[in-house]
């Protein structure tokens, strides 16, 4: 079935500002405290900070004066007793290795982020009408009322309203983030070479520009043994390239049996063991694409643009890794993305292409509306007997596809393929290990009670992190408990 | 002799991950990722509207 033209733009922007939103949380606020050290933020001079930060980037809020109140900040938080979600941090550990002024800075970029994350998701709340779990979405279009001149309705002022989020958090993204995280990339290159685990890539194209699905604005598609050279593109929403190499596998997983399955006739009946080291030891099931475990997310993404020669990817790819080289003084080039570092890098680059693709989709909406096209909806029809289908979405984990089998009109049989199954599940039919458990193979670890490296890992693939992270060592049968960063 | 971490849990939405590894000599010899919940949205689906799915199926996650 076809999609009305508003009904795409309108899905777009929201996939875009969500999207926005995660990465920017996910570096600021979830992830960069594995490598910002915050207490050592207090010891800086903030004067010395200003001077780093106003030769790296042009962005307004790098100003002494911004800088010393975000210090401010931090010290009255210490001086209360109460760290807040500072608490219990891995402050001073050795892997720790950037100076006072730089952690002052990320963590004054930290404070700032707060306020732009919230700002981009009322773009979500604008158009989905609450965040999450959006109400505006509907088979065969959405539900969003437009009428230019009411004020009950989409209008030209909700819509300026969103242009003028998106500019400024745009600005935001290319001043303060790309700027950032390429930094942290260079004082911290030797996790370059850390953390790639599976190079298999597999991404979805998206943001559809045409009624059927076959043109997007984002390229996706599969690169194996992390070679860009042997890119295969994804070319629409029912391309048989994607839908006839995916499988599942439950032979680690808390499933009834041993097999590896099309979506299509997967079962999900639950047979819990306990943990098995060689058994059964997760309910994730462990996907393939080909036959083989994938690595999916920002990165895999931002691979695949780069290859398909997606050309603000190239930009804004060359963009970080310039200014990385310029930082260590010598060439960094594409290959040092494929790490635990260049996982973070990668999500900031992603970032930065999906602002240049909601200024366009926003523009496509508002150009189409001008047409005096208001369509959104095109009704669904379901025949009777079985019919099989799928959808992707290049979610911000990574790509995400539902499988459904209908039969007369009702669902037969649904299975859900999430980004997250592709990169935390287990060890596959063939005991292949999984993305995450790959990854952490060869991680220092320079103190098992505090193990840091581990969480920058795990945490580079944006998983969701935990309210408080209980650690046993069976060694010593000593249980710590660490609260989240 | 290898070291054993298990770090349960590593997430605050949609369920529970747990992380194992083996440590020697100061690196990663061996890991494990557990999914510490059953999701349960397939068997809550069948038998409905595919229409209604999406309104479901967003609940996988929270953000």
């Amino acid at each position: 079935m076809e999609i009305p033209l508003n009904a795409q733009y309108i899905r777009n922007m929201i996939m875009g500002a969500h999207a926005t939103h995660d990465h920017i949380v996910h570096f600021y606020h979830l992830c960069a405290l594995d490598w910002v050290d915050i207490v050592s933020a207090l010891k800086a001079d903030a004067r010395a900070t200003a001077k780093l930060a106003q030769s790296l980037s042009d962005w307004k809020r790098n100003s002494y004066q911004e800088i010393k109140g975000a210090q401010e900040r931090l010290q009255a938080l210490v001086d209360s007793g109460q760290l807040g979600i500072y608490g219990s941090g891995y402050w001073g550990h050795p892997a720790m290795k950037l100076s006072p002024e730089v952690n002052l800075l990320a963590a004054t970029h930290y404070l700032q982020a707060l306020e732009y994350q919230r700002n981009i998701n009322r773009v979500v709340s604008i158009l989905g009408s609450k965040t999450p779990h959006i109400q505006n979405v509907a088979v065969g279009g959405v539900a969003n009322a437009i009428n230019l001149d009411s004020p009950t309705a989409l209008n030209m002022e909700r819509l300026y309203y969103i242009k003028t989020i998106i500019d400024e958090v745009r600005e935001f993204v290319e001043k303060v983030l790309l700027v950032d995280v390429a930094a942290v990339g260079a004082f911290y290159a030797d996790w370059t070479t850390i953390g790639a685990g599976v190079t298999n890539y597999l991404s979805a194209p998206d943001m559809p520009l045409d009624t059927k699905g076959t043109i997007f604005e984002l390229p996706g598609g599969y690169i194996p043994d992390g070679d860009i050279s042997k890119f295969t593109p994804i070319k629409s929403f029912d391309d048989p390239y994607f839908e006839d190499n995916v499988q599942e596998s439950i032979k680690h997983s808390w499933y009834d049996g041993d097999w590896t399955r099309h979506p299509y006739q997967e079962e999900t009946v639950p047979h819990y063991t306990d943990f098995e080291d060689d058994g059964k030891y997760s309910w994730v099931k462990a996907p393939t694409f080909k036959g083989k475990p994938a690595q999916v997310g920002p990165l895999a993404n931002v691979l695949c643009m780069f290859a398909a020669g997606h050309e603000p990817t190239i930009k804004y790819t060359t963009q970080v890794l310039d200014t990385v080289s310029a930082l260590v003084k010598s060439k960094v080039g594409v290959g040092a993305l494929h790490s635990t570092i260049g996982r973070i890098a990668a999500r900031a680059v992603r970032c930065a292409v999906l602002f240049d693709t909601l200024d366009h989709q926003w523009h496509a909406l508002v150009n189409n509306l001008a047409k005096g096209d208001m369509t959104i909806f095109n009704q669904p029809e379901f025949p009777s007997g079985i019919q099989e289908g799928f959808g992707f979405h290049e979610a911000p984990r990574g790509i995400l596809s539902h499988w459904i089998v209908i039969e007369n009109g009702k669902i037969k049989n649904y299975q859900a393929v999430v980004p997250s199954t592709w990169n935390a599940g287990p060890r596959n039919g063939r005991d292949e290990l999984g993305p995450y458990e790959a990854a952490l193979l060869g991680n220092p670890v320079a103190d098992p009670e505090k193990p840091l490296e581990i969480l920058r890992t795990i945490h580079s693939f944006d998983p969701c992190l935990a309210c408080a992270i209980h650690l046993v060592d069976e060694e010593q049968n000593e249980i710590i408990r660490v609260k989240a960063l | 002799m290898a070291k054993r971490i298990t770090i349960d849990p590593v997430t605050r939405i949609e369920g529970h991950l747990r992380i194992d590894c083996e440590v020697s000599g100061g690196k990663v010899t061996n890991a494990w990722s557990s999914g510490q919940m059953w999701r349960g949205f397939e068997v809550i689906l069948q038998g409905r509207d595919p229409r209604d799915a999406w309104i479901f199926t967003q609940r996988f996650c929270g953000v």
